[in-house]
């Protein structure tokens, strides 16, 4: 039994014989914004990838509210997929489908509404994300922000309690990137949801997080409070939130 | 919408289509040109590095369809044959001319031709996608930076080998086809390997035929699978673009020219092949 | 040292070629387990349907008639020597509605529908949009593969029986205008030496032939891995695949048949 909302207890994973997290443990409380951050290719998209099933663990174990979930078969997964939901980095919006379309697809599979029903929902959803006079336009037509707001609509239409984002604000203006900052944390504070995101964006790790898990060396090196993080004495974590370049921090590749 | 609206609107798009069309011809035509052009300059300078790429495409084109093309051609030489007796056994029974008259198919018409729609499928494919992979990743526009002229780096070397390689294709292809088909007509229908392997009425003229061919569609598949291939626009969506409308031209571009060149035959010899 | 290196060429190749049936034996049976309960998305299937149909009667037709019109000038000397113009619908007939017919179109339709689809869908996998799905608790190969080989399936049949009627007429305008054998004794030709049992012959075939390159369209374009350059692959992979399948299930099912 694991005590913890969500539990990370150990994971191992690897890519073709490279270690990418060796033994990494991390738990998330309910209702809370948790922040793992870390260099590029540390693991974090991995971490959260796991939780859903995307990707497999080889070691460890993962809990979510009581159950353990890491071996679950894919087709048993459906229904933790509805509980949690993903934002990805690359929106993953339907090319072929209007963003109505796009956000009216989960609600009409499993909402067992019908297609006009669920469309008309879906403009409400677009609407709480301010997207609402855009739903009839294909992702193309969009920019990233837009995307990015309408890919968390269409997360959300399952009301899903754990919701994980991608580095959400990566590859975003400052304008639209604090702007998905202000809804991940009403999200938490309106609807109690929790959030796990995945961000190297030091404005986003400092104005929404209520806790950060530094990743670091494929486990987690560091779990404190955005303040203790700042105040945090640690030359590794200094260098990486003050992004210097030069510090004791390894960085794959580099 | 009135009449006249409707009319309009279908003019203006039809207009447009014609348009598109004919630009599209123009592009190709000057891909094929500058082929040309850039193979009559790579014999005045005997570019070495551009011998290495061509023996490489040679292999790429030649060597890696090779199984590709005697599987294929070899069952459906096996179809042809075991259709062809099926049919005659039920109006004559008389399997005499059964092979003569396959040879006589297969030299004239359906060995360069299948081997053609085989090519196009495996090697324009392969061209486009190459190519078109190269333009949405901007290392054509770095090879104009560097002075190099994609169509002479990429496109002549893959002309040449295309050309002759369909044309050994084709003759491997044929004789695959000959003999997948009299091996089912000695076990399928018992009919004598001697009978079924007459050449007394091949001509001069089917070979000519078999050469002009194979010559045709080696020069037109790797044309318009290159030019589909410079057309990729976007990323990844922009090269499978590409290579299914190399695919698609390429197969039709081969059907056309052997009605083309078939028609043409049988004009010029008057009906006599 | 050559033979050693072709040994070991072979080798791989077989290897890959073991693992790709394998994959496509493996999706298959995924497709079949996810028709029960038979629980289609309707809009995909229609969706599907209509786009595959529109981008191939033109290119599918156009081919029948060319695939017609060659039978019949390969029959042109036998015409022109013998004056054998009613054996011309027969041999031409015959050759379009079993063989060149069918496998001409799956060819055509393969590299229309099932390159554009292969492309279409490795673009989505490259893009993460498999798993966009997945993380919405959505099957991929329920609500994307399932319609898409019931929609190839389903036109490609349709398709050969339209395209064995265009492709007789392409014979028949042929034998007409080159060949100078008027229209009746065509039809004659035709209606005297063709069963329905050889129109048949074709058709029944080419629903091997939809459900082959919709399996290996969908297998490339879900495995794909690797970007721009790894979608072109895919769709080179697929569209051979498919040829070699259309021609091993055309030697097997005449077979089968005969």
């Amino acid at each position: 039994m694991s005590t913890a909302f969500i539990e990370f207890r150990g994971v191992t994973k690897a890519f073709s014989g490279k270690p990418v997290l060796r033994g990494m443990s991390l738990a998330v409380d309910k209702g809370e914004v948790m922040f793992i951050i870390g260099t590029s290719g540390v693991g974090k998209s991995v971490t959260i990838k796991h939780l859903i099933g995307l990707l497999r663990i080889d070691e460890g174990e993962i809990w979510f509210d009581g159950a353990r979930v890491d071996q679950l078969p894919e087709r048993a997964l459906a229904p933790l997929r509805k509980r949690i939901g993903m934002v990805f980095q690359s929106s993953t919006l339907f090319d072929s489908m209007t963003l109505a379309e796009n956000v009216a697809l989960p609600l009409r599979k499993h909402g067992k509404l019908s297609h006009n029903d669920a469309l008309a929902e879906a403009r409400e959803r677009l609407a709480q994300v301010y997207m609402a006079e855009y739903a009839d336009r294909y992702p193309a037509e969009l920019s990233d922000g837009m995307r990015k707001r309408a890919a968390i609509a269409r997360t959300l239409a399952l009301s899903p309690e754990v919701v994980l984002f991608d580095e959400p604000t990566t590859g975003l203006d400052p304008v639209s990137a604090r702007r998905v900052d202000r809804l991940i944390r009403e999200l938490a504070d309106k609807l109690g949801m929790t959030a796990i995101v995945v961000s190297h964006d030091p404005p986003s790790i400092f104005g929404v997080a209520d806790r950060v898990a530094f990743l670091y060396r494929g486990v987690v090196h560091v779990v404190a409070t955005p303040a203790e993080l700042r105040a945090s004495p640690d030359p590794v974590v200094q260098q990486f939130i003050t992004g210097r370049s030069k510090g004791p921090m390894e960085t794959p590749g580099f | 919408m009135t009449v006249a609206g409707f009319l309009t609107t279908r003019i203006t798009a039809l207009g447009a289509a014609v348009l598109a069309a004919t630009r599209a011809g123009v592009e190709l035509w000057l891909v094929y040109v500058s082929t040309i052009a850039g193979i009559v300059r790579g014999f005045s300078r005997k570019n070495r590095r551009n011998r290495g790429e061509l023996a490489r495409q040679l292999h790429a084109v030649g060597n890696k369809s090779l199984v590709f093309i005697i599987v294929t051609l070899g069952f459906i030489g096996m179809v042809m044959t075991y259709q062809a007796c099926l049919q005659l056994g039920r109006v004559t029974g008389d399997y005499s001319q059964v092979g003569s008259q396959f040879l006589r198919l297969i030299v004239s018409d359906f060995g360069p031709t299948l081997t053609g729609l085989m090519l196009a499928t495996r090697v324009g494919a392969g061209i486009a996608a190459e190519i078109g992979s190269m333009k949405v990743t901007e290392q054509i526009d770095a090879l104009r930076m560097s002075g190099v002229l994609p169509i002479d780096h990429l496109i002549v070397p893959r002309f040449v080998a295309c050309v002759v390689m369909t044309l050994a294709l084709s003759v491997i292809g044929s004789l695959v086809m000959y003999g997948a088909g009299g091996l089912t007509a000695q076990y399928s229908f018992g009919v004598n390997p001697h009978t079924f392997y007459d050449l007394s009425f091949i001509r001069p003229r089917h070979v000519v035929l078999m050469v002009v061919k194979a010559l045709a569609y080696g020069a037109a598949i790797p044309i318009v699978a290159g030019f589909c291939g410079l057309r990729a626009r976007g990323s990844s969506e922009g090269v499978g673009w590409a290579t299914t409308a190399a695919v698609i031209g390429g197969s039709f571009a081969v059907i056309v020219l052997d009605f083309i060149i078939s028609a043409a035959a049988l004009f010029v010899t008057g009906g006599d092949l | 040292m050559i033979g050693e290196r072709l040994v070991s060429g072979i080798g791989a190749s077989a290897l890959r070629i073991t693992q790709e049936v394998g994959g496509i034996v493996v999706l298959t049976g995924q497709v079949l387990r996810a028709l029960v309960p038979p629980r289609i998305d309707g809009r995909e299937l229609v969706k599907n349907l209509h786009k595959m149909g529109n981008r191939s009667v033109p290119i599918v037709a156009l081919t029948a008639f060319f695939a017609g019109a060659l039978m019949m000038l390969q029959a042109g000397p036998f015409v022109k020597k013998f004056g054998a113009t009613s054996l011309a619908g027969w041999g031409a007939g015959y050759a379009v509605l079993r063989e060149i017919g069918p496998i001409l179109i799956a060819l055509m339709f393969s590299g229309r529908v099932g390159a554009n689809n292969t492309a279409e869908l490795s673009t989505m996998t490259v893009t993460e949009q498999l798993d966009g799905l997945r993380a919405l608790a959505i099957d991929p190969v329920k609500f994307l593969v399932v319609p898409r080989v019931i929609a190839m399936m389903v036109m490609l049949v349709a398709l050969t029986v339209i395209g064995d009627l265009v492709a007789l007429a392409g014979a028949t305008l042929v034998g007409r205008v080159m060949l100078g054998i008027d229209w009746s004794t065509m039809y004659y030709s035709f209606a005297d030496n063709l069963t329905p049992y050889d129109f048949l012959h074709g058709v029944y075939k080419s629903i091997a032939f939809g459900a082959a390159i919709a399996m290996s369209s969908c297998y490339f374009g879900v495995t794909v891995r690797g970007g721009a350059v790894g979608v072109g692959k895919a769709v080179n992979a697929a569209v051979v695949a498919a040829a070699v399948s259309i021609m091993l299930l055309d030697f097997f099912l005449t077979y089968l048949t005969g």
